[in-house]
């Protein structure tokens, strides 16, 4: 299964981590795609002379055109529903209390499950990135599980665990803790979803320490955990932090598990589906665009966390 | 002290065996070896950065017992450790760097102002050059005050001019303060003039130990003699002469009655006298192109080894000159000072006499 999500990476001057891409256009892409959960395969240095030679005739022309109707079909829409319906969004942001509860409840419920996601998988991130041990390839493909299963089937399988049938679910509504159709359900799903991608992202910084800072730490006195707090965790913290973007903007943008297992309250992706279905497009239209330009925010964030800045 | 006695540890495919030797108390090693014969992870073997999976390691410090090191973590060996890319944590500034393990920030700038790094105390890590990188590393490990201070290759980024100050104030604070140093280099000058014990590493294997003109003047086969340098090593047949001193060994009877014998050796059409506890058979002569004096006309000299030739190469760099002489076919090469070859009017052509005692014939 690994190896459907597995995309090779040729780059001219590269045949090591994502640092070592030269183009920081390549070295966006390449990030996107490890944080939408591919795993990257850097196929190696490839000759610069024979990378960069210039496509001729007719081949040129094809390129372009393939690629510019490539990047139109990213851009017009997007653009299209900003365009349109930006300026309404905005005003609807004073006007409909309910997308603004939507959007209050989006923020909460992603920062909880990052809090959450943060909190349990950066020890497995950084056990993953630091220790070999029997088992180690099983428990990086399980947690890689959630990003390859289709959404709704992880609202199903979460509702499965903590639903009211379920003994989880009974022990929870005995402690006065209702998980479906709540927004303890809504950060089940987000989490469920989005951690993955916190994990996989904190492993890839963790493993861009070199472990030789961290040996000289210890030869001057320090045990493993004041060298995590000391040396690790501030040159990763970069990383750690852009993972943690990444898990909020993916949390932020759920719709298929959340909408098993917590339709109401609902969030904003929940929102403009339910306005979409119930009023039609004018209506949903607003909430999309408000949606869209939120998104801008986490990739602001990154951008301002690339490495090399 | 470092007392390694069969150590053995693994990283990948590598593996560091059988590795056995002692740096006593206060004293000063070196590890020399080819590129990949297993330096850095001894080094990483001892600070307990890489498991030991076999033999004894015993650290100990000054006026401390030694103790087993075995399952002993980095941070509880005393040690200080240098790579030789510093590997200074590039969130600290320099000042952080030096006083991250010292026990009190006086004895970090008294480190650092001795080694000359105090002048950096204001600058970015991303700012320094690889010298000064060095520079840092080394104070920084210094000023934890270790027991044993290990150290990669520390001085290889430095200016000559740097280089011999900061080798010179590390030698002096592990005089001081007592610590075992125990350095990687590839540089055989600093091995003479620093080292008290000299470790010939190859293969992951020790090769050779012991002090360092030793290991230079006798070394234990051709290949060991070849890797460090000597020009002349020629392969041929001893013959031990009879029990009784020649009349030749005036100079040698010293050896002599510490129960050496007197042996000639003949490689092609040089027969060479030595003084030895080799026996006879097949094996190699390494003669140190130091050894080897010039002259113009035949000198009279109680060198045993006398021989004429013609000078078929001269190569001045700096101070020496090495001139290669070709005796009856077989080059011989000669290092003097430049001076002195100039006073000779060492020319190509020219015939001349290459004379050596046979204490400096060594057999192996």
């Amino acid at each position: 299964m690994k190896e459907a999500k597995t995309v090779g990476w040729r780059t001219s001057r590269c045949t090591g981590g994502v640092r070592d891409v030269k183009r920081s256009s390549e070295r966006a892409r390449l990030r996107w795609l490890r944080a939408s959960g591919h795993t990257v395969e850097m196929t190696g240095a490839v000759p610069h002379r024979a990378d960069g030679r210039r496509l001729h005739g007719a081949a040129s022309v094809v390129a372009a055109l393939l690629g510019s109707l490539c990047l139109l079909f990213f851009v017009v829409p997007i653009a299209q529903l900003v365009a349109g319906s930006g300026g309404a969004g905005a005003r609807r942001l004073f006007s409909d209390a309910e997308l603004r509860s939507a959007l209050w409840l989006t923020a909460l419920t992603a920062t909880s499950a990052v809090i959450l996601g943060v909190a349990g998988g950066t020890p497995l991130a950084y056990l993953l990135a630091r220790q070999r041990f029997r088992g180690r390839a099983v428990l990086a493909a399980v947690i890689d599980l959630p990003l390859l299963i289709p959404h709704p089937v992880a609202g199903i399988a979460l509702l499965l665990l903590l639903g009211r049938e379920s003994a989880l679910g009974r022990s929870a509504l005995a402690l006065g803790l209702r998980v479906v159709g709540s927004p303890i359900g809504i950060v089940a799903a987000m989490l469920f979803v989005a951690a993955p991608l916190y994990i996989s992202a904190a492993h890839e910084a963790f493993a861009r320490v070199d472990t030789r800072y961290e040996s000289v730490a210890r030869t001057l006195g320090d045990p493993l955990w004041r060298v995590f707090r000391r040396v690790t965790l501030p040159l990763s913290m970069r990383g750690l932090i852009a993972a943690a973007v990444v898990m909020w903007a993916r949390s932020v943008s759920e719709f298929g598990a959340i909408v098993v297992l917590t339709y109401n309250p609902k969030v904003a992706s929940v929102l403009s589906y339910d306005r979409f279905t119930s009023f039609g497009l004018g209506e949903a239209l607003p909430v999309a665009a408000v949606l869209v330009m939120l998104a801008l925010v986490p990739l602001i964030l990154l951008r301002a966390l690339r490495p090399d800045r | 002290m470092i007392e390694v006695t069969g150590l053995h540890a693994q990283v990948g495919d590598f593996v560091l065996s059988d590795v056995t030797f002692t740096v006593p108390q206060g004293s000063y090693g070196v590890v020399i070896g080819p590129a990949g014969s297993g330096k850095t992870t001894l080094l990483e073997t001892i600070a307990g950065i890489i498991p030991q999976r076999g033999g004894r390691l015993r650290l100990a410090g000054a006026g401390g017992e030694a103790r087993d090191a075995a399952g002993i973590p980095p941070e509880r060996r005393r040690i200080g450790f240098v790579y030789q890319l510093g590997y200074l944590f590039p969130h600290l500034s320099v000042a952080e760097n030096i006083a991250y393990g010292a026990s009190e920030p006086a004895a970090a700038s008294e480190v650092a102002s001795r080694l000359g790094a105090a002048e950096l105390r204001g600058r970015a890590i991303r700012g320094l050059s690889g010298g000064e990188r060095q520079l840092v590393a080394i104070a920084r490990a210094i000023a934890s005050r270790p027991d044993v201070l290990l150290l990669d290759e520390p001085f290889s980024a430095l200016d000559p001019r740097r280089r011999v100050r900061v080798r010179r104030e590390v030698r002096t604070m592990h005089r001081e303060w007592g610590m075992t140093v125990l350095q990687v280099t590839h540089d055989f000058t600093e091995a003479g003039l620093l080292g008290d014990v000299a470790i010939l590493l190859d293969g992951g294997r020790v090769l050779q130990s012991g002090r360092p003109e030793q290991v230079f003047r006798e070394p234990a086969s051709p290949y060991i003699a070849e890797f460090l340098g000597a020009e002349n090593v020629f392969a041929g047949e001893a013959r031990v002469l009879s029990d009784e001193a020649p009349d030749w060994v005036h100079g040698e009877t010293e050896a002599l009655s510490r129960g050496h014998r007197a042996i000639e050796f003949r490689a092609g059409p040089l027969t060479l006298y030595t003084v030895g506890d080799a026996s006879s058979g097949a094996g190699h002569a390494v003669i140190r192109a130091e050894e080897v004096m010039l002259s113009l006309v035949p000198h009279p000299t109680s060198a045993r080894n006398q021989f004429a030739g013609r000078v078929s190469e001269i190569a001045a760099v700096g101070a020496l000159t090495r001139a290669t002489i070709d005796i009856a076919g077989v080059p011989l090469v000669a290092a003097l000072t430049t001076r002195s070859a100039q006073e000779l009017g060492l020319l190509p052509g020219q015939q001349v006499f290459a004379s050596f005692k046979a204490m400096a014939v060594h057999l192996c």
